[in-house]
């Protein structure tokens, strides 16, 4: 293949690519936004638990509780109980944008990354449903 | 808590400015200098690459230089590989930990002098439709490529995600190296795809650590908010400072820090430590 020729094939490829680009940023700008809210709501209760904790001059757990006494000791108020949902909170966080991948991925009927990121989100439920059992 | 607090902002400016992230400085800094047990100093940087990654890659996708494809296609070994490292991890003896953590440490510094690479790269065969262009501001150039070396680079990220579970770093600090010099990918789409990806990576080993009981929220609350307040500053900071220079001196601590790391796995205290 001549210079030319090769010239013209690039061309032609970064104009798919361009299109691939323009398919994409929709989807690029929906992670973004659920990422920008999951960290918003992850730090305002991070913030409340901290407020709460020095209000009340409760200390701070050793641990980050099992999710199953996490949602009373919110409902209870507790400052420990609010900070560990933040925590969690923010952990899934990654976990909710992989799943916005994928509904992007179906969307598009991209069958092939359809499946490489329900795979990703395979590996991450077996992590998460070791740790809550 | 604010000590710690402060510490974490430390090490995030430090991390910041060479790209890699508050973890690579904040388990050494927490287990060398405050004594915390290495499997929650560990835990702790699980959260704080987390956070970091949800902040950082909104303002990478938003720019369009994360490849989604890419990441989806390596986090399937990464975060596998992150999980055996976690379950390890947990498991480990702490002098496995500080030695291992040491080499990584060595390894990112001797990283620091390699010089990344931004050409605009020839377009090879797409049939994994990996190829991507984006525009950078920078150059004002739109940079398009296609990722080379795929299977290397899915059988190293296996190894990189092993090492994240481990030791509670990003991965950054092996994933963009081998995606900018092995497989070709411009260096900001290697960073804002990284970005993402070591979010992701990290969610296993957290799991793993919270239900090892290995997430102690009062060091985990003072490292993130360090680390997100120090990330900001260390943000602006770099814009204001020669890249060159900081590589240099920042490779030096890393040095320092790594060589302490091994000497304490393995038991020699150096003068003054």
């Amino acid at each position: 293949m001549d210079d030319a020729a090769r010239a013209q094939t690039e061309r032609q490829a970064i104009a798919g690519f361009e299109l691939r680009a323009a398919e994409m940023a929709p989807l690029l700008a929906r992670v973004g936004a659920v990422l920008r809210w999951m960290f918003r709501i992850g730090a305002g209760l991070l913030v409340l638990g901290i407020a709460l904790a020095l209000l009340r001059r409760e200390p701070l757990g050793a641990r980050v509780d099992p999710l199953a006494e996490v949602i009373p000791a919110v409902l209870a108020g507790h400052a420990s109980g609010v900070i560990d949902l933040a925590i969690l909170w923010l952990m899934a966080a990654p976990v909710v944008a992989t799943v916005v991948v994928l509904a992007g991925f179906l969307r598009m009927r991209d069958r092939r990354y359809s499946i490489v990121t329900g795979l990703v989100l395979a590996v991450l439920a077996v992590s998460i449903l070791r740790a809550l059992r | 808590m604010l000590a710690l607090g402060a510490v974490a902002a430390g090490a995030a400016i430090l991390g910041s400015m060479l790209g890699l992230g508050g973890g690579v400085f904040l388990v050494p800094i927490f287990t060398l200098f405050f004594g915390i047990d290495p499997k929650l100093a560990v835990g702790a940087s699980a959260i704080v690459v987390v956070t970091n990654s949800v902040v950082g890659s909104s303002v990478h996708l938003k720019s369009g230089f994360t490849n989604l494809r890419l990441a989806m296609l390596l986090q399937v070994m990464t975060a596998t590989g992150a999980i055996v490292g976690a379950i390890y991890g947990v498991n480990a003896n702490p002098a496995v930990i500080y030695v291992v953590f040491g080499i990584v440490l060595l390894y990112a510094a001797i990283s620091m002098a390699i010089p990344r690479s931004n050409r605009n790269v020839s377009l090879g065969d797409d049939s994994l439709r990996l190829g991507a262009v984006f525009h950078d501001p920078a150059t004002k150039q739109e940079m398009a490529y296609v990722p080379k070396r795929v299977p290397q680079g899915v059988g190293i990220s296996a190894g990189a995600g092993i090492l994240s579970g481990m030791l509670g770093v990003g991965g950054g600090v092996v994933m963009v190296p081998v995606m900018n010099l092995l497989m070709g990918v411009p260096v900001k789409a290697a960073v804002g795809t990284s970005a993402f990806m070591v979010g992701i990576t990290q969610v296993a080993p957290s799991f793993v650590y919270y239900a090892n009981g290995k997430i102690d929220p009062g060091v985990v609350v003072p490292a993130v908010i360090g680390v997100f307040l120090g990330g900001q500053l260390g943000a602006k900071l770099t814009r204001k400072l020669k890249a060159q220079r900081l590589a240099l001196i920042f490779g030096v601590v890393l040095a320092y820090l790594g060589i302490r790391m091994i000497f304490q796995g393995l038991g020699i205290h150096l003068l003054g430590a």
